[in-house]
């Protein structure tokens, strides 16, 4: 493999990785502090990539799209939240699994019946339609702003986390969820707040890569799956890991794509099998006590 | 001065910087009643989760019988003799009494890969389950559901689960928390009983059980050993007394 | 007594529709029958282990394409040889798969058994060796009458049924059942519980294979699409569907759900709709299934 292309794989991987961060980070959280396993997680990368395309194609701007879609992707979050996940907190994994289930069913046929099933073209916003050239190869621009978005995003998320009263309760509750409600805090808003949140940025996940992989039934599906192959390697609950396991899964997947063009996607379950092996909870998963 | 069936070295358990248990180094004689008692927060709970092997030691040596058994699994504790009973309820919530002893009877069994006979049809699990239902006085509740037992009931179950594995070792974490007068002297009564021909370690807070029972008080504070002594030299020590900061010792 | 007699009335009415010689009815129940295979092998692991896995398809497909390669590449048909032969293969991946698997705990578990089941639908979805998305004919079937075959997963629905009631009495499912209940405590009484998991992912591994097995025979076709987390969640739904935990239930619940599939589709093309309101419907207000409605007073 000559140097440019290697190059070339090495920031398609970790243009990938960042978005699946994205995506990853909201599932981990849902799951570390809510303790919910949610498959519909997708449906609403689905849904983001369809709401950018259906605002986009109808007022010419993709921007546009994304100024209106993350807000409606929030109250979707929180509608979804109150009517169906907050039945879950206290059900057990097989209910959570079917529950959730049942919504990627329902949205995609929400998706069948409001959008079609045609593949859908987006254009990506005039500003941002240049290509970058890197020696031999060309690089759109609009991948390198939304790898930057990614980047702005996960150092703001870093920065709440660490740095805010709401962070620090969020970080409570990811180790030990009875214990913050025990201290009086509105556990239901923090529910509703981080789960919303979740659903925004994998929806606004959705609406970057839009241009990127046209928008599609089904488009969740895979997201949602490698989304989960990042938790469980970066461990429940901790956004840390889902950044460097959602870097590692692009990468092993880009240059799965590459070197094993039969097996790429075999490549990142190999990943995983491997880091299981080595850690059972995942990289930076909450340490087994003693055992 | 009888052998030790289990002793510990240096026995130092952190988490993150608390050290919740440092440096224990004990010897608990075979057949004798050894009591840990110490304040809240001395260690003792977590000092029985690592000779039961739930908790994994930062450092130091656990030695059953001379093998250091430091490192293993609750499972293969169990299945060397070591019996542990549960502060709190730790029962199998949906199955009547009778078939959680039965499951701790039949761990005896050499393995329980069995997939073709009944399970009454091993005559000798339940002869075992039956005996410890028995000796705890719940023979009339084996149809009982666990999780709708009493209090007192459920301890009393709870001992019978560790009494049908057949121990050499029992450690009893504090097996009277939360009993009223009565049911705390049938419960006594009961250790008494199970104590004979066994060794048992019992973390307690109640002192006249504690000084009624066992043969060796060891007082732990802060993580540390204080003093290891007979009842009566644990009940006069003025630094005991002091450690508790004129608490519970009578 | 109840159960034994809808049980009995149930296995005999399966039974009376062989010799009608229906084609639309030998299909479809046969079908529906190898659905119940399914859901009781899988009710072996969630109601009685309580292990949620949604790698079950996973081995219903991996016997199915081995049936198909065995007889398109190596000719062997007989089902002396291929029957075992497959199964063999369905349990040593579930093997390799559980191992792998029960490393992880919890919803990590699920979780895996997600990924790897994944990846295998990639793995025969991408391979144009192995069929590719159009999956692959099965040219020669073991049982060629479709009377022929439709009595033989009958036979199968017994055997799987009667062997693993069987063995949920012997020791080894009180221990499956102790684990469901108190895993840790199960530990703490000397039993090395992992193992014990493990031979249940076998043994459900294994009558997922029988019923990928006798799904190949039936419809002589295999394709990727039975490999999918989708048709696991299908397979989960007919468990809760007809009550986990009691055998017979999760079977029962393949049966209805195979008929709302088909009328489903009749009604409206939104069905899947449908199913997603019923299985939403089921884990809000059904949580126990319809043997929960034939056991009346809760359980404990």
């Amino acid at each position: 493999m000559s140097l440019s292309l290697f190059l070339v794989q090495l920031v398609n991987g970790v243009e990938y990785g960042l978005l699946l961060f994205l995506v990853a980070s909201g599932l981990t959280l849902v799951f570390g502090v809510l303790g919910v396993l949610n498959f519909a997680h997708g449906s609403f990368y689905m849904l983001g990539a369809y709401l950018a395309w259906w605002v986009s194609a109808r007022s010419g701007s993709l921007l546009l799209a994304i100024a209106v879609g993350v807000p409606a992707m929030v109250l979707i979050g929180l509608l979804v939240e109150r009517l169906a996940i907050a039945r879950l907190y206290s059900r057990d994994h097989l209910s959570q699994v079917l529950l959730t289930y049942g919504l990627v069913l329902l949205f995609n046929e929400l998706q069948s019946v409001l959008f079609g099933n045609d593949v859908h073209g987006v254009n990506t916003p005039e500003a941002l339609s240049f290509t970058v050239r890197l020696g031999e190869q060309t690089w759109p621009a609009w991948r390198a702003f939304t790898s930057l978005a990614c980047i702005c995003i996960a150092v703001t998320m870093r920065q709440i986390v660490l740095g805010t009263r709401f962070g620090m309760r969020v970080r409570a509750g990811a180790s030990n969820p009875e214990m913050v409600e025990a201290l009086g805090i509105d556990v239901r808003r923090l529910f509703a707040t981080l789960f919303s949140a979740g659903t925004a940025l994998a929806g606004l996940a959705g609406m970057l890569a839009a241009p990127l992989t046209t928008v599609y039934p089904g488009m969740g599906e895979s997201v949602l799956i490698l989304s989960f192959v990042v938790v469980v390697i970066g461990g429940i609950g901790s956004i840390k890991g889902a950044f460097f396991g959602a870097l590692l899964v692009g990468l092993a997947d880009t240059f799965g794509k590459v070197l094993l063009p039969g097996f790429a996607s075999a490549m990142v379950y190999a990943v995983m099998a491997a880091v299981l092996l080595w850690r059972p909870r995942g990289l930076l998963g909450a340490a087994a006590e003693g055992r | 001065m009888g052998e030790a069936l289990i002793e510990t070295h240096g026995l130092t358990r952190r988490f993150g910087a608390l050290a919740a248990v440092n440096g224990v180094s004990l010897a608990f004689e075979t057949g004798r009643v050894h009591a840990v008692i110490g304040p809240n927060g001395a260690g003792k709970s977590t000092f029985l989760n690592l000779l039961s092997g739930e908790l994994r030691a930062t450092s130091g040596r656990v030695l059953l019988r001379g093998e250091d058994v430091t490192r293993a699994p609750p499972d293969r504790l169990s299945r060397l003799g070591v019996g542990r009973a549960y502060q709190t309820a730790n029962l199998f919530p949906e199955l009547s009494s009778g078939d959680c002893v039965w499951l701790a009877a039949q761990s005896r069994l050499p393995s329980s890969m069995l997939f073709f006979r009944p399970a009454e049809r091993y005559p000798q699990v339940g002869v075992r389950a039956a005996r410890a239902l028995e000796a705890c006085g719940l023979s009339q509740r084996r149809s009982a559901i666990a999780g709708q037992l009493s209090y007192g009931e459920q301890r009393q179950l709870e001992i019978a689960m560790v009494l049908a594995t057949e121990p050499s070792l029992l450690l009893l974490d504090e097996p009277l928390a939360g009993l009223g007068h009565d049911e705390a002297l049938r419960i006594v009564a009961l250790l008494r009983e199970v104590a004979k021909g066994r060794t048992v370690i019992l973390v307690e807070h109640d002192m006249d059980a504690v000084f009624s029972i066992s043969d060796t008080v060891t007082v732990l504070v802060d993580g540390r050993v204080l003093v290891t002594g007979a009842p009566d030299e644990i009940r006069n020590s003025a630094a005991v007394r002091e450690a508790y900061l004129g608490g519970e010792v009578a | 007594m109840r159960r034994q007699a809808l049980l009995l009335a149930a296995a005999a009415a399966l039974a009376a529709v062989a010799f009608s010689g229906d084609r639309f009815w030998l299909q479809f129940l046969g079908k529906a029958m190898i659905g119940c295979i399914l859901a009781i092998g899988l009710d072996l692991l969630v109601g009685f282990t309580g292990m949620v896995s949604l790698a079950h398809s996973a081995f219903f497909g991996l016997a199915a394409y081995a049936l198909a390669l065995l007889t398109n590449r190596l000719g062997l048909v007989n089902p002396l040889v291929t029957l075992p032969a497959c199964i063999a293969f369905a349990a040593a991946a579930a093997l390799v798969i559980g191992w792998l698997s029960l490393r992880a705990t919890g919803v990590y578990f699920i979780m895996v058994t997600l990924a790897f089941t994944q990846m295998l639908y990639y793995l025969f979805n991408d391979s144009p060796a192995l069929g590719g998305s159009d999956g692959l004919y099965v040219q020669a079937r073991p049982v060629d009458s479709r009377v022929a075959a439709y009595v033989v997963i009958w036979l199968a629905l017994i055997a799987v049924y009667l062997v693993l009631s069987r063995v949920l009495r012997a020791p080894y499912g009180r221990v499956l059942e102790g684990i469901r209940g108190n895993e840790q405590r199960m530990r703490s009484l000397g039993y090395p519980t992992r193992r014990y998991k493990l031979v249940a992912f076998v043994i459900a591994g294994a009558t997922a294979g029988v019923a990928g097995y006798l799904d190949a025979t039936l419809y002589g076709f295999v394709n990727p699409a039975q490999l999918g987390w989708r048709q696991s969640g299908l397979i989960l739904v007919t468990v809760l569907l007809g009550g986990k935990g009691t055998l017979y239930g999760p079977a029962f619940g393949a049966l209805l759900l195979a008929f709302i599939e088909h009328y489903g589709e009749k009604v409206t093309e939104h069905w899947n709709a449908l199913i997603a309101a019923l299985v939403i419907a089921v884990v809000l207000f059904l949580p126990r299934g319809l043997a929960g409605l034939l056991q009346g007073r809760p359980r404990g």
